[in-house]
């Protein structure tokens, strides 16, 4: 085929092929994305299934008796086999579901992921409320890291050997060995509490209280960012030190360019696109909740949601939380599969 | 006050079993409730309070476990909500010290008539009380809040004794014939009706029960005896939303978040004997990690001045509190309201002597210290703590116990040797094949059931451990037939009275007896007495009947008393009136002041 790419003669018919191909490429992906959502979320009712906590018991308040604990599972839905469970659940994407009945009836409209007695909320406004947050967090984290990894993995990379590239490399090191929690404790103690730069944070909407907003964000950006960033200089710098071995870098310094043209056009393109697949992926993971980040700085987030069901054994919240992740990973995977699709006929036709 | 020691959490189970180490007192138990029992002696400021501000309750909680009058049965969550929203027909003196525990009207004029010996209940309602949409509460409205606790596939968790005490025939199975307000036909209807009545003017509300309970108007200060108005029930949902009757009312609540109260402009203190609501606003901050709250106390800085917990302080600061003299003033160290204990099964382990081997022998002191330490708790003398002063005296604790805790190894081998002759079956059982042992399978009780293991190895007693998922323990240890010959347990009053701890832990009937203790040959005379005492309309006359009980069970150790489990905490400088309730084991917290 890429013989024939190079025909002129034969150009608009091999287009319409390679459209056709793409389509079908595309089509194929998105059916399999689907395919692996629906094997996400019946994976979690199975292990939910297998799991020795018994959620009608952790219902049950002091006087625990048996028919008090078969009471509540009939009231949560528990008493049901797992297989009818799975199809009220898949039922309730698409139709919605009614609970209780009467004057009390309310209902989760479609797409319903379900209803939390717990939270006494429709799973899918819960999301819905959490989600933001951890858009805002992934988002701001994710831009502050990206400017802090690549820039100085540069930095190193261009100044190989040297003290900036030994201290990055003493940073990095320190960066990627230290946990989330300990940091995000540590800096808001430090910060908050024993200096007391800024109040507690309290988050609000951006649109509510953009004040609130920041001094709530601000400090669990740069942990995240600072934490996450050390593993991108490290990439960078070598994707950088790479690149500038390649005959195409030489080819550019022989041409009599600019340096600072030589790396932005030929070095940092090449170095640059492992990087941007991996921040994509990244990104995406983050996307369904950074449970540490979240927890340490009280952001109602959707990783405290998940970690929150797993506590609680709430079922409804743990799948929808869990198919909300899986469905960035799995958006971001198949984005990925259709750019390097694009970029390279070879993946299509395999 | 509800105490849900049956952890409605692996989490909260752990955190109520973890602390007790197991025990028992050893001392003649009055210098543990004189030395101990800072429940009246916190270091509380309790001087003339000032109006306005906000009080902060810094929480590591998702939200407040129910709002739902119904629902609401944690002693934090009660005193919370009812100092603040929802009022019921009697309460607690808001006092510190052991008045707290003394019994005053809420929404009745006093504290309930009793007639047929305490089997029918009369309370007046004062009137003048009304909800934050300035309707006037009714008593129609007290009757449908108690129907609620009848729809248990909607109203869960919450204190049941409406059910249980209420004149409303049940089925073969023990379930009542009312299902509740939202599923009742009129003829079941009717049974509710019968059972509670107002009177035809509306200010008498009768309750008619299946019994004599004496002190029913202890029962009635549960939320569960709130009103609530029907028009505004909204079932599951109202959870979140519930209509207030007291001096505040929700301004904004956001699970995972916080909740907001402001006053409630529609609440009149002329109505209200009770409340004082010194303080204009409360911003409850969920979510927050242990550490962070701790920090955030000690630090003491902006509004965290203003601020208390409603949990205790983390383990690993308590040496850095109670060792600096600059948290003297803000620091506390009181009971809890719960005792732990370890239960026998009376039926595989009927011999007292082989009992009484097991208590002299086990090394408590080293049990407490896996568990925390003193801070854990004092060993108990009994399974009435001292907070509950009118039924409370020091017990006589078995010859050859250790007061430090330690174990008294000949003691218990003397005890054994006696079971040799007196029963030989149980004897054989406990030295040969073993006793079997049933625990939550908890860090801490990973580390426990190794202590309990060799302590009695050196007694000549063979314990067999089987660790149960802690979400699966108390349904596992209640169900008649699960064969342990001994249980953890850990259990605390539901008000402040022995009626809800020797009937609920050593009656067949109790809600908690894991002793099987009922083919005991002493149980007949034990049941009889604790009747009696149940029975018993005098305070004073109860009090002294529950005092001897205590020591009864003592002797016969169907139980051994574990701990009299404590809690530590701090708050903020500018925070008035941070006493624990008696009542509750909390904070009261509606009856908090920011001090000037």
């Amino acid at each position: 085929m890429s013989a024939a790419v190079d025909t002129p003669f034969f150009y608009f018919p091999v287009a319409r092929l390679l459209r056709i191909a793409l389509t079908r490429f595309i089509v194929r992906r998105i059916f399999f994305a689907l395919v692996l959502l629906a094997a996400v979320s019946l994976f979690t009712y199975l292990l939910f299934a297998l799991l020795p906590t018994d959620p009608a018991a952790l219902t049950c308040g002091k006087n625990c008796k048996p028919e008090l604990i078969a009471a509540n599972r009939v009231r949560l839905g528990y008493d049901k086999p797992i297989y009818e469970q799975y199809w009220q659940f898949v039922r309730g994407i698409f139709a919605g579901r009614t609970y209780g009945s009467g004057d009390i009836a309310f209902k989760c409209p479609a797409p319903s992921l379900g209803y939390s007695f717990n939270q006494h909320e429709c799973v899918s406004t819960l999301i819905g409320k959490t989600f933001p947050v951890t858009a805002y967090l992934s988002l701001g984290s994710f831009v502050l890291w990206m400017l802090l990894g690549v820039g100085t993995g540069i930095i190193a990379a261009l100044h190989r050997g040297k003290w900036q590239d030994r201290l990055t490399s003493l940073v990095t090191s320190i960066g990627v060995s230290l946990p989330t929690f300990y940091v995000g404790l540590l800096v808001l103690f430090s910060v908050v509490i024993w200096l007391q730069w800024l109040p507690f944070p309290h988050y609000a909407s951006p649109t509510d209280n953009l004040h609130d907003f920041l001094t709530a964000m601000i400090l669990p950006w740069i942990t995240l960012a600072v934490l996450s960033a050390a593993s991108y200089t490290r990439l960078t710098r070598n994707g950088v030190l790479e690149a500038m071995n390649e005959d195409f870098v030489r080819f550019g310094v022989a041409k009599g360019l600019k340096n600072r043209t030589v790396m932005r056009k030929y070095v940092l393109r090449a170095a640059l696109i492992p990087i941007v697949t991996i921040a994509g992926l990244d990104f995406a993971a983050l996307l369904g909740g950074a449970i540490v980040t979240e927890s340490v700085f009280s952001l109602p987030g959707m990783g405290r949601l998940a970690i929150r069901s797993v506590t609680d054994s709430d079922l409804p919240v743990l799948v929808g939380t869990t198919l909300v992740a899986a469905v960035f990973i799995v958006m971001a995977n198949a984005i990925v599969d259709i750019i390097y699709g694009v970029l390279d006929p070879r993946v299509r036709l395999k | 006050m509800k105490h849900r020691i049956i952890g409605v959490l692996g989490v909260a189970l752990a955190a109520s079993l973890v602390a007790s180490a197991c025990g028992s007192s050893s001392s003649s138990s009055s210098d543990t409730a004189a030395s101990n029992d800072t429940v009246a002696a916190g270091a509380a400021d309790t001087g003339t309070p000032t109006t306005g501000g906000t009080i902060h309750i810094l929480s590591q909680l998702e939200q407040i476990t129910h709002l739902d009058p119904q629902r609401n049965y944690t002693g934090s969550d009660l005193a919370f909500v009812g100092s603040t929203m929802q009022r019921a027909l009697t309460s607690y003196a808001y006092a510190s010290g052991t008045e707290g525990s003394k019994l005053v009207a809420d929404l009745a004029t006093d504290t309930g008539t009793p007639t047929e010996g305490g089997k029918v209940w009369s309370f007046t309602l004062r009137g003048g009380a009304t909800y934050e949409d300035g309707s006037e509460v009714t008593c129609a409205d007290i009757a449908y809040g108690v129907s609620r606790v009848f729809a248990t596939d909607i109203i869960v968790d919450g204190p049941t004794y409406a059910i249980t005490y209420l004149d409303i025939p049940k089925d073969a199975d023990g379930n009542s014939n009312y299902p509740g307000p939202y599923k009742a036909t009129a003829d079941q209807q009717a049974l509710f009706d019968k059972a509670v009545a107002c009177s035809s003017d509306g200010k008498t509300i009768t309750f008619n029960l299946n019994r004599v309970v004496a002190d029913f108007n202890y029962t009635t200060t549960l939320l569960a005896f709130s009103p609530v108005p029907k028009a505004k029930d909204t079932g599951e949902k109202y959870d979140n939303a519930p209509v207030s009757s007291g001096p505040y009312k929700i301004k904004s609540y956001e699970p995972g978040k916080s909740l907001v109260l402001v006053r409630n402009d529609k609440w009149s203190k002329a109505s209200d004997p009770v409340r004082h609501a010194y303080v204009d606003s409360y911003v409850y901050e969920f979510a927050l990690d242990p550490a962070v709250i701790d920090e955030r106390l000690m630090a003491d800085a902006g509004d965290d001045q203003y601020a208390v917990s409603d949990a205790g302080l983390q383990p690993e600061n308590l040496q850095t509190v109670f060792n600096d003299d600059k948290f003297k003033d803000r620091r506390q160290d009181s009971y809890d309201p719960y005792i732990s204990f370890t239960a026998f099964n009376a039926k595989t382990v009927s011999c007292v002597e082989v009992r009484r081997a097991v208590y002299l022998g086990l090394d408590r002191e080293a049990l407490r210290t896996a568990g925390g330490g003193p801070y854990t708790g004092d060993f108990a003398d009994g399974f009435i703590k001292p907070a509950l002063a009118d039924d409370y005296a020091p017990n006589k604790m078995p010859d050859g116990l250790n007061k430090d805790g330690t174990p008294n190894i000949e003691a218990a081998k003397a005890a054994l040797d006696e079971a040799k002759t007196k029963c030989p079956d149980v004897y054989a059982k406990a030295t040969g094949d073993g006793l079997k042992f049933f625990h939550p399978d908890t860090p801490t009780w990973q580390k426990n059931i190794s202590i309990w293991i060799e302590s009695m190895k050196a007694v000549g007693i063979v314990i067999k451990p089987t660790a149960v998922e802690p979400s699966k323990y108390y349904p596992t240890v209640q169900n008649d037939k699960t064969d342990y010959d001994i249980a953890r347990g850990a259990w605390g009053p539901d008000w402040p009275n022995a009626s809800t701890m020797i009937p609920e832990l050593f009656l067949t009937s109790g809600g908690f007896n894991l002793t099987r203790n009922g083919d005991d040959p002493a149980y007949k005379q034990f049941e009889t007495d604790t009747k009696a005492a149940l029975n018993e309309l005098d305070r004073t006359a109860q009090g002294t009947k529950w005092k001897a009980l205590n020591q009864f069970l003592v002797n016969q150790l169907w139980s051994l008393p574990g701990t009299f489990l404590k809690a530590q905490d701090i708050w903020g400088s500018k925070v008035g009136n941070a006493y624990k309730w008696a009542s509750s084991g909390s904070y009261l917290f509606g009856e908090l002041y920011v001090k000037q």
